[in-house]
């Protein structure tokens, strides 16, 4: 891990394992399936859903800061906890949990590399013991809107000719699909890609196991391939913002750019929006 | 009441966490596949394509009743608890108990406004898959 420009933002399933009693230490599992954490997790880790516990059930927006701190309360996280996100499906869950975490500005993030997968494979116990932990008096600093792009950005971003990565499967940026193949349709009346956005999909940062590719490897996608350069102000995008979570994780942490945006409305706002404009081979 | 509206009245009455236990109970209660049903599924025959998980059904029709069999990736505990929930239905009923069951079955189980719509189209695709397979079997298709 040595190598990433921020190789601390990551920790082995290893230092998990020796910090399974740490009380500055708090394991949030954050899964696409719902039921995953029940069925056995990381002894002392507590369960985070994306959609029913970060997202407004009304309002197309993330909870609001004052059920956030209500949360990590409950959670028993406190400001100064270091929180380690897993998850299934190469942390994709647990690099939208983890970006959600920073918007609401709490500080020691970090992400188990190889997530959920690699535990197991590992050999490593899992347990269905649900632990409760003592309330903390959480208190978000505040929204760190430098990480979070809207339609506005957006359209400012296109006219500044500034670099997009739309990290969707290479179907739904041609559009010959509207999601992803055999997920389900979101809802997007136009196929394509925002002008000028370059195509990786997601997952080309993470190897089999789950893990993050190494910071050459990486380098050699997004700097070699696709042309973004050093200091550049990038917004990477997908279909609802969580793929391109995981892409922000690797941009900022593991390749060091400074200034990388995650658009959540992504292709579901964008494919939707009258008179945007969309690039269609 | 048949049993698929049993169930409905459960998941309705169910708050969010009741829920979630209803869902992890029938995806450890999944019967194993019967032998005679493996070698169809490691060669790949009755999977649900439009399932992302792996998801496979055996359906047939005998004396009037249906025989269904399923199998689920033990990763992926909320599909194998919903196939589940549809294998306890569905196990031994009449063939028109199955066929007129709810369209909206995922609605009226309030799965969808509990679990977000995404979660929701590799459920309905093994639902219509089922459906679909009793009608053939029962030779109304």
């Amino acid at each position: 891990m040595a190598d990433y420009v921020h190789p601390e933002a990551l920790v082995s399933t290893e230092w998990v394992s020796e910090h399974l009693k740490d009380p500055s230490v708090r394991i949030v599992e954050s899964d696409e399936d719902v039921l995953l954490y029940d069925t056995g997790h990381i002894e002392g880790s507590v369960k985070i859903d994306w959609q029913a516990d970060l997202q407004d059930q009304t309002v197309r927006d993330y909870i609001d800061k004052v059920r956030f701190e209500k949360l990590l309360s409950e959670k028993g996280i406190a400001n100064d906890t270091t929180v380690v996100f897993y998850g299934d499906r190469n942390n994709w869950w647990a690099c939208y949990a983890f970006w959600v975490f920073k918007l609401f500005g709490h500080e020691k993030c970090v992400v188990m590399n190889g997530g959920r997968q690699k535990w197991v494979e590992e050999g490593r116990p899992l347990t269905k013991e649900v632990p409760s932990y003592p309330k903390t008096s959480y208190k978000s600093p505040g929204i760190d809107a430098s990480i979070r792009a809207f339609r506005d950005d957006v359209v400012k971003h296109l006219d500044g000719k500034k670099p997009l990565i739309d990290v969707r499967s290479p179907k739904e940026f041609t559009g010959e699909l509207l999601h992803m193949e055999a997920y389900p349709q979101e809802g997007a009346l136009r196929g394509g890609h925002i002008p000028g956005a370059k195509n990786v999909p997601w997952a080309t940062a993470a190897r089999e196991d789950g893990t993050f590719k190494s910071a050459d490897e990486l380098r050699g996608i997004y700097i070699d391939d696709k042309g973004l350069k050093e200091g550049d102000d990038v917004i990477a995008y997908c279909r609802i913002g969580e793929r391109s979570s995981h892409t922000w994780f690797v941009l900022t942490y593991l390749l060091g750019f400074g200034k990388v945006r995650n658009y959540d409305g992504s292709w579901t706002e964008w494919g939707n929006l009258v008179k945007a404009p969309i690039e269609k081979p | 009441m048949s049993r698929i509206e049993d169930i409905i009245e459960l998941f309705s009455e169910a708050d969010y966490q009741a829920m979630l236990g209803m869902l992890l109970d029938y995806s450890e209660s999944l019967p194993p596949l019967p032998e005679e049903f493996r070698e169809a599924r490691d060669a790949g025959f009755n999977r649900v394509a439009e399932c992302e998980t792996p998801v496979f059904v055996f359906v047939g029709v005998k004396n009037g009743a249906v025989d269904i069999h399923a199998d689920v990736a033990r990763e992926s505990p909320t599909v194998r608890g919903f196939v589940s929930l549809l294998v306890d239905a569905f196990n031994g009923a009449p063939v028109e108990e199955v066929l007129s069951a709810p369209e909206n079955l995922i609605h009226n189980l309030r799965l969808d406004s509990k679990l977000g719509t995404r979660r929701m189209y590799g459920l309905s695709a093994v639902y219509s898959r089922i459906k679909n397979e009793v009608r053939k079997a029962s030779g109304e298709a």
